[in-house]
């Protein structure tokens, strides 16, 4: 490999180098005390640079295939006609330690596009980089392993930072960043082959003031408009700090032929992360742990489509990360702790080896312009178990897999519509026929040594499938900007085609590899869902996030029990939603104190009340939702549910949809009852509203029937089910449970849930049937002053 | 039980069957814990908890619907639908009490066995839910009526209440439930 760079025919270097002897002259004041004070001895020497480079392209050849970044150019970052000020001081030590005392200031480092030489029509964007620096870089000889290598001592403030992507004029860009790093003893060794580079002990904090977005092309790198002034809008900011330790390895080579491969192991001793909007926080504390980087090769080469790429190719990524505590809203309260371990390596699904690779190229979407990036994805998520914490209850979603591969791409798009497609303002997600599933094995409670239960269903309270296979189309656009001040606006189009997700799984392996997972699945799944002007912020209360519209249809072309592919099916189901106005809120705490079974505010009113008192703590989650179901426009933006049977078979060997009879529920809306505000529209403003509190807590569960149960447990019916970590199972059964034993009863999900709502109506209840078309049965059904309140525990069947 | 599960293995359109093994039918839960032997895999929840409409009252205050502590009004919930387009509506209306439960179960189960030998004829895949011991209802109520408008609140509104029901006390399910597709999907 090799490297070159081909300056403009008239190059425009400017470097003004001035050496001179350290005197106490007034410039040197810009050198802080601090960094003064590490240095021993008077002598060394100055360098002061007012720099200005430009290139028009540094290329990087690799097994003859390149990659070149082109117009790349270092100097300022406020006016690009002038350079920037770099000066650095230079001493030598007593102990023969080389210090570098530097000062940058308004720096700009950029490419103005990145293209690989196979492919030399698209870019991938640009990237600039703004910073100025302050620190200080002490060398010594002397590595880890010996006399060969270097020690380095390094400290720096890197203030008023901004690092950019740009594509077709439009760019988000990370605005104002500080960032304070120290990394002390740290070595860099040649061991055989390998650079070996040791960072014992690295600590820093950073803070991003805002991360924002222009679609102005006259901006670059500003964070006010160049016409109008204003501050360009923001999706939040950011800041955390650190405390790593890492090793490295670097050597030559890549997956085939020339290239570069990485071996790295990080442990992260503590950290935490805040994403700030308005103020207000959504924070990750405590958060410690690791992961091992494994044979990761850089190669110029192709994709599995012989299209040029740089690609990324790992041969496995390990590590386990746990937050402490995630804290949401003004008042800082916490949803509780999340741990997860994960192992990212080869494996075989569904008869296919998927590996973990990103081939990046250049283009993006290929009709939002000549810049933009594409990354041909393939993942293989082969283990993975992720645990919740609420209160010191742990509940252990165990045995997660996940497969993918397809082509993601992304580009910073502005609102217009261009080239035939419908494009958003912000950063434009895409994905392009992504075949993709997940599966979890089932739940383990207390720890990772705990029996292994069903009970994966319980994901279905917080909207997530227990399985999930599908192939997946369109794009998630991210706006700056919430409904007011900083936020996310979020504007998309989904498609999923020949879905499978259950909604009931039993485990794919039961211990004695793997088997075909049964349950009740939706199958022959195709399901479209549209977003437009989704606000995402975070409040004093917590997450909100309200859709201006939203519309779906999900065609579950079969709903079958047992196989997903195979097994027997109850007919199809076709549910639209149609949306104005809906919104949902996130709020951290879960139910608190309930009564259940009766009414009452304290325990013993609970009591006399014939309920049982609980208490679930101060952590979990409760969701807020308001659902306004709009009245039908056409037929995509509509509320109807439809099922259908006996439909006739096709050529393919599969069921013609349209072919069979039909029972639908046709235009389900919402409505205030009545038109208060004289506009000749019934008012919906209510909706349906529901609030969900999930607390992970302790519940009664007893025996249905005598003799053993399915592990072979024996119990009688109606003996009381209590975690026990001495007996075999886990757990046993006890008909008169000690006050000992009512403190290991088992954990599940515990469920406060409130639906309200003023008017739900139905236009009209049809049969239809093929050939005779569509008969009314019921003309309307209308529903008013419903409101619905449940206490429930879901805990996977002993 | 063995004889009813025989009968749905003829093809109907959908095909449920319930299962109750009453305390005085011994043989009846061996053959439960005889087919429960062939169940191969453990997913499923295990569900328990109480359920209330209109505890208070709904969202609703105006004339006709009021909070549960003004008797004039009332507090329940409603629910009207009609079979003509031209015609009245049928309404159950003031709707409300609680209902609580214990170890409704949801799973997907695989018979090949038990049932008398039915099981291993049968030999399929079914969505089994094992119904509560005993379900406990208090203070459930509605009315049945006729009205002529779907809105309490339209112009020229009238009902006639037809009859009420009041129910108080406990259910005793046993069995499972179990469900299954049949005929053409």
């Amino acid at each position: 490999m090799h490297v070159c760079a081909r300056n403009k025919p008239t190059p425009r270097l400017l470097c003004l180098v001035a050496l001179m002897p350290m005197t106490a002259g007034a410039e040197m004041k810009s050198l802080d005390d601090q960094a003064l004070a590490g240095i021993s001895g008077q002598s060394g020497i100055t360098l002061e640079l007012d720099l200005q480079m430009e290139a028009d392209r540094l290329s990087y050849f690799d097994d003859g295939q390149g990659i070149h970044l082109e117009g790349f150019r270092v100097g300022s970052a406020s006016d690009p006609s002038e350079q920037a000020f770099h000066l650095v001081r230079v001493d030598i030590t007593d102990d023969a330690a080389l210090n570098l005392d530097y000062l940058v200031e308004d720096r700009r480092i950029e490419f103005g596009d990145i293209r690989l030489a196979g492919a030399p029509g698209l870019s991938m964007g640009g990237l600039y980089f703004d910073h100025s620096l302050e620190g200080r870089l002490s060398i010594r000889a002397g590595g880890a392993t010996g006399g060969s290598g270097y020690t380095f001592d390094s400290a720096y403030t890197m203030t008023g930072g901004r690092l950019g992507y740009r594509t077709n004029g439009n760019e988000v860009f990370l605005d104002d960043i500080t960032l304070n790093v120290e990394a002390l003893g740290v070595t860099l060794d040649v061991v055989g082959d390998t650079l070996q580079l040791e960072a014992p002990h690295t600590v820093g904090t950073y803070e991003i003031g805002a991360i924002r977005y222009s679609n102005n092309p006259l901006n670059h790198g500003r964070s006010r408009d160049i016409v109008s002034g204003a501050e360009l809008p923001s999706y939040g900011g950011l800041s955390g700090a650190f405390d790593i330790t890492a090793s490295t390895s670097l050597s030559a080579g890549g997956r085939a032929g020339e290239g570069l491969r990485i071996d790295n192991e990080t442990v992260i001793n503590s950290a935490h992360f805040l994403y700030i909007d308005d103020g207000r926080a959504l924070a990750l504390r405590d958060i410690t742990g690791y992961y091992r980087v494994n044979d990761l090769r850089l190669d110029v080469t192709s994709d599995w489509h012989g299209r040029a790429a740089l690609g990324l190719t790992l041969g496995s990524l390990e590590g386990e990360f746990a937050v402490g505590d995630i804290q949401l809203g003004g008042a800082g309260r916490s949803l509780g702790g999340v741990n997860v371990s994960f192992l990212l390596e080869d494996q075989v699904f569904n008869g296919r080896t998927y590996s973990n690779a990103v081939y990046l190229q250049g283009g993006g979407h290929p009709d939002a312009g000549a810049q933009g990036l594409r990354l041909a994805t393939e993942w293989s998520l082969r283990l993975a178990d992720l645990s919740y914490v609420d209160d010191g209850n742990r509940v252990i979603f165990s045995g997660l897999q996940s497969w993918g591969r397809g082509d993601v791409t992304v580009n910073v798009t502005r609102d217009e519509t261009r080239n035939g497609t419908r494009f958003y303002d912000g950063l434009r997600i895409g994905f392009e026929g992504v075949e993709a599933g997940y599966r979890i094995n089932g739940l383990r409670v207390g720890d990772e040594e705990a029996p292994l239960q069903g009970g994966t269903e319980l994901l279905l309270a917080l909207g997530f499938y227990p399985a999930y296979e599908f192939t997946l189309d369109g794009h998630v656009t991210l706006g700056a900007g919430g409904a007011s001040g900083e936020g996310i606006t979020i504007n998309s189009d989904i498609r999923i085609r020949d879905g499978r997700a259950a909604l009931i799984a039993a485990p794919y392996d039961e211990g004695g590899g793997e088997i075909a997972q049964k349950g009740l699945w939706i199958s022959d799944l195709n399901y479209n869902a549209h977003i437009r002007d989704m606000t995402v912020d975070v409040s004093d209360d917590g997450l909100e996030m309200v859709a201006a519209e939203s519309w779906s249809t999900m065609d579950v072309g079969n709903l079958r029990v047992g196989d997903k592919a195979t097994g027997s099916s109850f007919g199809r189901f076709v549910v639209q939603t149609y949306e104005t106005g809906s919104s949902m809120t996130i709020v951290p705490g879960g139910a608190g104190d309930v009564c259940v079974g009766g009414a009452g505010t304290s325990a013993a009113s609970c009591s006399g009340a014939g309920g049982v008192w609980e208490q679930r703590g101060d952590e979990g989650i409760t969701i807020g939702m308001k659902q306004i179901l709009a009245r039908a426009v056409d037929d995509t933006r509509k509320n109807s549910f439809a099922w259908e049977t006996n439909r006739q078979p096709g050529g393919d060997g599969g069921l013609i949809n349209g072919s069979g009879t039909r029972l639908v529920l046709n235009d389900i809306y919402t409505s205030d009852g009545g038109d208060f505000d004289n506009d000749g529209v019934d008012d919906n403003t209510f909706g349906i509203r529901t609030d969900l509190a999930v607390d992970v807590y302790q519940t009664r569960v007893v025996k249905k029937s005598d003799g053993p149960d399915s592990l072979g447990v024996p119990g009688a019916r109606g003996d009381e089910k209590i975690m026990d970590a001495s007996a075999a199972a886990g757990y046993r059964y006890e008909s008169s449970p000690s006050a000992a034993d009512l403190e290991n009863r088992p954990l599940g999900f515990a469920v406060r849930a409130q639906s309200r709502f003023k008017e739900l109506s139905i236009n009209n209840v049809d049969l239809v049937h093929p050939v005779g078309g569509p008969q009314t049965v019921v003309y309307g059904v209308k529903m008013q002053n419903f409101d619905i309140k449940a206490n429930l525990t879901a805990t996977p069947i002993p | 039980m063995i004889k009813t599960l025989g009968r749905l293995g003829r093809p109907i359109a959908f095909g449920a069957c319930l299962a109750l093994t009453l305390p005085s039918a011994a043989e009846l839960t061996r053959l439960d814990d005889e087919s429960l032997s062939a169940v191969s895999g453990q997913g499923g929840i295990y569900l328990s908890g109480d359920i209330s409409i209109n505890e208070m009252g709904g969202p609703v205050e105006n004339r006709y619907f009021g909070r549960c502590e003004d008797t004039t009004k009332k507090c329940g919930a409603r629910f009207a639908y009609r079979l003509k387009e031209t015609g009245g509506w049928m309404v159950l209306d003031d709707i409300r009490g609680n209902f609580a439960f214990e170890g409704l179960t949801l799973r997907v189960r695989h018979i090949d066995s038990g049932f008398g030998g039915d099981g291993e004829l049968f030999d399929r895949d079914v969505l089994e839910l094992g119904l509560p011991d005993i379900v406990r209802f208090n203070d459930v109520r509605f009315k049945i009526a006729a009205s002529n408008t779907p809105r309490p609140t339209d112009p020229g509104f009238q009902q006639t209440d037809i009859f009420s029901v009041q129910m108080r006390g406990a259910v005793i399910m046993e069995g499972n439930l179990l469900v299954f597709p049949e005929g053409n999907p």
